[in-house]
């Protein structure tokens, strides 16, 4: 049996192994299974069960147009594709565009079906010529340019309040930023109008907002939620600082001489000293009263002038090596003395 | 002991040209001999600073040395110039010497002391202001002012001053030709009358130490009197001055209450001959950060350690500046060590040692120490 | 100031891109952290000596390791003329608690002192022999000193049959510098509360340097107590 099986070949061979076969049966009821032979085709016993080789299907594919945005020319007009805010759409925006975050040594995901180009605002419709052309559009709404702010001088010494504020672009699901609502004030102090008194309040009282070397007052408001309110409580400060300073308080005349931020040569024993001195040189010998110190005319000891100056110096420009070595000549001067080599 | 003499002359006359000068009276002294050093005779060294004078770690050098060199230094050789160019009929010029530490106000002062010694001037020096005010030894002697209420007194150090004013002025003293202007009545059976010697008047103040504050006042009178009528020269050194005008000094009265500078006896004393009331001398003063505590040293310029109150009690005033050494004075101080057998070892070392000292007297000194 | 900044970069043209390694890992020398630092194992020590920059230069050997990667020096590791790594070592050994500033300015202290006593014994004598006899450099004083002090011997407890032997032996050059330094501050400890160290340490250092001194005694009595144990030599290896 196994050497009939190992040498089957269908079609070729098979009549003759099919007597063999036949004879190997048995032999009693050999005429019955003649008739059969006739009538039925031998059916052959498929071992292997040799299967019919599949034809592979044919994919169908549907009739797809390829993507718009490779399809775009690359002279169109801007505008008319995105004419508007829009979240980001793949096919619309002609840009290998790349945005998400991966491990490193990967490129970031490509632009279609990217979750994170849809997230965050986009500006696609704002454009530079597109701005330029709504610029245009809108033009025949507006008025000139004042012609004598033509410079940031002129526009300074008209418009001395600068307002500064800033607007935010971020991801996130609002495009409010808390941080949009503070608004700053910047003035220079010299713009308003104060005299001697009420400068020296103001800058009492607006403190450290104000910068001496800049000679700029800074008022920065952010305790309000909106900006419109901050703008509002920022200009009402500098109002209520101005008027405030113009306000002479009764207490105010206690001021004395150690509260003035500068010194004076003649309230000050320097002169006494001064005059002392010259009128012992003269041997007179003269007491005067504090008013008639202040009110001794200096012009007539030489130097005076300049020893009045260096003492000034010395201690409103504060003590150093330059402002020190200044009154030793001016002192060496006024005493006739040599100079120092 | 011939040759040894004569050896070390030989060694003193070789190296005099680089670094030593032999004139050694400071009237003689100019830009010359700037930066080099000249030695002061030991008799007159023990007579000018034999009770202070010459900062600790100097007196010391001077032992190790054993001589006493000064170097003449710029500060010391204008300072002169101005007492030499200054008027006598007019007021009295007040200097202020100022520096940074350890760069030699205290030894400018020294050269000036020696300089008005010669010239013969009748010296008040007060050696270090802060030994009264800011020194505190186990028993300090303080008492109440018999004469003038509310102050204290420190007998033991007016009485020490005292006789560090006699042997600086031995010699004008001796003389007795300064006289006492009015009557001075300390109690019912001690008084100096009017025409004693200035002498006598010192003497009382050093055997009877309960009235040294109160001769010091009456010596301070007395000298600003005599020298106004021409009758002496007076110059007025007083090293550590800005001391007097420190807020508050470390001395306690016995009920435990902090004592003011001006509360005291001596400062009012000296307050009152630093005014410029009187003429015909001289007065030299240092502003020193050591005089004050460690924690307003903040700068050396004169206005922050004197304070408002101590500038306008000195205004007007003459500022001098003592600074570091500069190239020359340097490579002198450098040589005269080498001779001294202070500094030892190969010639750059001399650059390393300026460059770590920075070029500060006492600071290079210093360092030279332990190599 | 020019000057200065002149010698300044004069000095230190070795400094900036490598430190180098030096040739003998000397016994001073050394630089051993207390504590783990930055510097991975393979740091080599830094070569701060001029000297031995030099010397690395004539051998040729710069080439070798100017690649590796080198420590920085220690503060008290400079090129000045006056480096001591004795002196280094000394004032390690006189810290306590890390305070090397205050131990570094009693050592300094103390070498003042000496050069101050030796200069008036100078001015003092007489002839000029004698003169020259004076040594005037503290630094030397101390290396002779330090000399003097160094036993050649040490004696080991070593137990046999239940017994503790003090058994003399040879002593390692590096002990026999510790136990110097170590007698000699020990000696300068014992001293009234008035006097300072740096006075009475000043004292010793002289003493040992002139071979007298409770310091240079207590290694002669070392010595005679290896010399009156040497029947015990034999039990350092049996």
């Amino acid at each position: 049996m196994s050497l009939f099986i190992r040498n089957y070949k269908p079609n070729s061979l098979a009549t003759v192994y099919n007597t063999k076969l036949w004879r190997l049966n048995s032999t009693t009821t050999d005429s019955a299974l003649k008739k059969d032979e006739e009538e039925e085709e031998f059916r052959v016993l498929d071992i292997l069960k040799k299967r019919e080789r599949f034809q592979r299907r044919v994919v169908r594919r549907t009739d797809i147009q390829p993507d718009r945005a490779d399809r775009m020319a690359t002279d169109q007009n801007w505008g008319n594709v995105w004419p508007g805010p829009k979240t980001f759409h793949p096919s619309s925006v002609p840009l290998p565009l790349r945005q998400g975050y991966v491990p490193k040594g990967q490129a970031p995901p490509g632009k279609k079906a990217n979750a994170e180009l849809m997230k965050i605002p986009n500006f696609l419709h704002l454009t530079p010529p597109v701005v330029k052309s709504q610029c245009e559009a809108i033009k025949q709404f507006c008025t000139e340019w004042p012609s004598l702010l033509n410079s940031e001088e002129a526009i300074e010494k008209h418009y001395p309040v600068e307002v500064i504020t800033s607007d935010y672009c971020h991801a996130s699901p609002t495009i409010r930023n808390p941080l949009a609502r503070i608004v700053t004030l910047r003035i220079k102090l010299s713009t308003l109008n104060l005299d001697k008194h009420s400068k020296d309040k103001f800058i009492r009282l607006v403190g450290d907002r104000y910068d001496s070397t800049t000679d700029l007052v800074t008022i920065t408001a952010d305790r309000c939620p909106a900006r419109a309110q901050n703008l509002d409580y920022v200009n009402y400060l500098l109002t209520a600082c101005y008027h405030e300073a113009w306000n002479v308080e009764e207490w105010e005349k206690d001021k004395t001489e150690d509260d003035m931020e500068y010194y004076d040569w003649n309230n000050n024993t320097s002169k006494k000293a001064l005059v002392n001195w010259h009128l012992q040189t003269k041997n007179e010998n003269r007491t005067l009263n504090d008013d008639e110190y202040k009110a001794f005319d200096t012009s007539e000891i030489p130097y005076a002038e300049e020893y009045k100056n260096a003492v000034s110096s010395w201690f409103n420009d504060g003590e150093s090596d330059a402002t020190v070595k200044n009154y030793g000549e001016v002192v060496r001067k006024l005493f006739g003395l040599p100079e120092k080599k | 002991m011939l040759s040894r003499s004569w050896r070390h002359l030989c060694r003193r006359y070789s190296q005099a040209v680089t670094f030593r000068t032999t004139e050694n009276s400071p009237s003689q002294h100019n830009e010359k001999q700037e930066g080099l050093f000249y030695t002061m005779n030991p008799d007159l060294c023990k007579q000018l600073f034999g009770h202070g004078g010459f900062p600790k770690s100097f007196q010391l050098q001077t032992k190790t040395f054993t001589e006493t060199a000064i170097m003449v230094r710029q500060p010391a050789l204008d300072l002169m110039n101005c007492i030499r160019a200054s008027d006598m009929d007019k007021p009295v010029i007040r200097y202020v010497l100022y520096g940074e530490k350890g760069t030699g106000k205290s030894l400018t002062i020294a050269h000036l002391l020696h300089y008005v010694h010669e010239e013969g001037y009748l010296i008040v020096h007060v050696p270090w202001v802060s030994e009264w005010l800011r020194r505190v030894p186990r028993h300090k002697e303080m008492s109440n002012s018999q004469t003038r209420e509310g102050l204290v007194d420190l007998p033991l150090d007016a009485a020490a001053w005292l006789i560090h004013f006699k042997s600086q002025n031995q010699t004008l003293l001796k003389s007795g030709d300064l006289k006492i202007s009015k009557d001075y009545v300390w109690s019912k059976r001690e008084t100096t009358e009017a025409g004693a010697p200035l002498a006598a008047l010192v003497e009382h103040g050093i055997s009877r130490v309960k009235y040294a504050c109160d001769v010091v006042d009456a010596l301070v009178d007395e000298l600003k009197i005599l020298s106004t009528n021409k009758q002496c020269k007076t110059f007025v050194a007083i090293d550590g001055f800005n001391s007097f005008f420190y807020p508050l000094t470390r001395l306690n009265t016995p009920t435990k209450k902090k004592v003011k500078p001006e509360e005291v006896t001596l400062t009012n004393s000296f307050l009152k001959l630093t005014n410029n009331d009187w003429s015909n001398g001289a007065i030299v003063v240092t502003a020193d950060q050591l005089a004050v505590p460690d924690d307003h040293q903040e700068s050396y310029l004169p206005r922050y350690l004197l304070y408002k109150k101590g500038f306008e009690h000195l205004d007007p005033f003459v500022p001098i500046e003592v600074g570091r050494y500069n190239e020359k004075e340097f490579l002198c101080c450098a040589e005269y060590y080498r001779d001294r057998l202070w500094l030892r070892g190969p010639k750059e070392i001399e650059t390393e040692l300026k460059f770590t000292s920075a070029c500060n007297p006492y600071r290079f000194m210093e360092q030279c120490a332990p190599l | 100031m020019a000057n200065n900044i002149r010698i300044l970069n004069k000095c230190i043209p070795w400094y900036p891109s490598s430190y180098l390694l030096p040739r003998i890992s000397g016994l001073l020398q050394a630089r051993e952290y207390s504590r783990p630092t930055s510097f991975p194992d393979y740091f080599q020590n830094p070569v701060f000596r001029k000297e031995d920059q030099a010397k690395l230069i004539e051998s040729s050997e710069l080439s070798k390791i100017a690649a590796l990667p080198m420590k920085p020096p220690a503060v008290y590791e400079t090129s000045s003329v006056y480096h001591d790594p004795l002196v280094n070592k000394l004032i390690n050994h006189v810290m306590e608690m890390g305070k090397k500033q205050l131990a570094r300015s009693l050592v300094e202290k103390s070498f003042e002192n000496i050069k101050r006593a030796q200069i008036e014994r100078y001015h003092l004598a007489t002839t000029p022999e004698a003169k020259a006899k004076i040594e005037l450099d503290p630094k030397k004083i101390l290396h002779k000193a330090i000399e003097n002090a160094k036993p050649l011997l040490q004696l080991q407890p070593i137990k046999r049959g239940g017994i503790t032997y003090q058994v003399p032996g040879p002593i390692t050059e590096k002990r026999s510098l510790f136990l110097a330094i170590k007698w000699l501050l020990e000696a300068t400890y014992e001293k009234e509360r008035t006097v300072h160290f740096p006075k009475q340490f000043a004292w010793e250092l002289l003493d040992a340097a002139n071979n007298t001194g409770k310091v240079v005694k207590r290694k002669q009595d070392l010595h005679r107590l290896c010399e009156a144990n040497r029947a015990y030599a034999h039990y350092r290896w049996q």
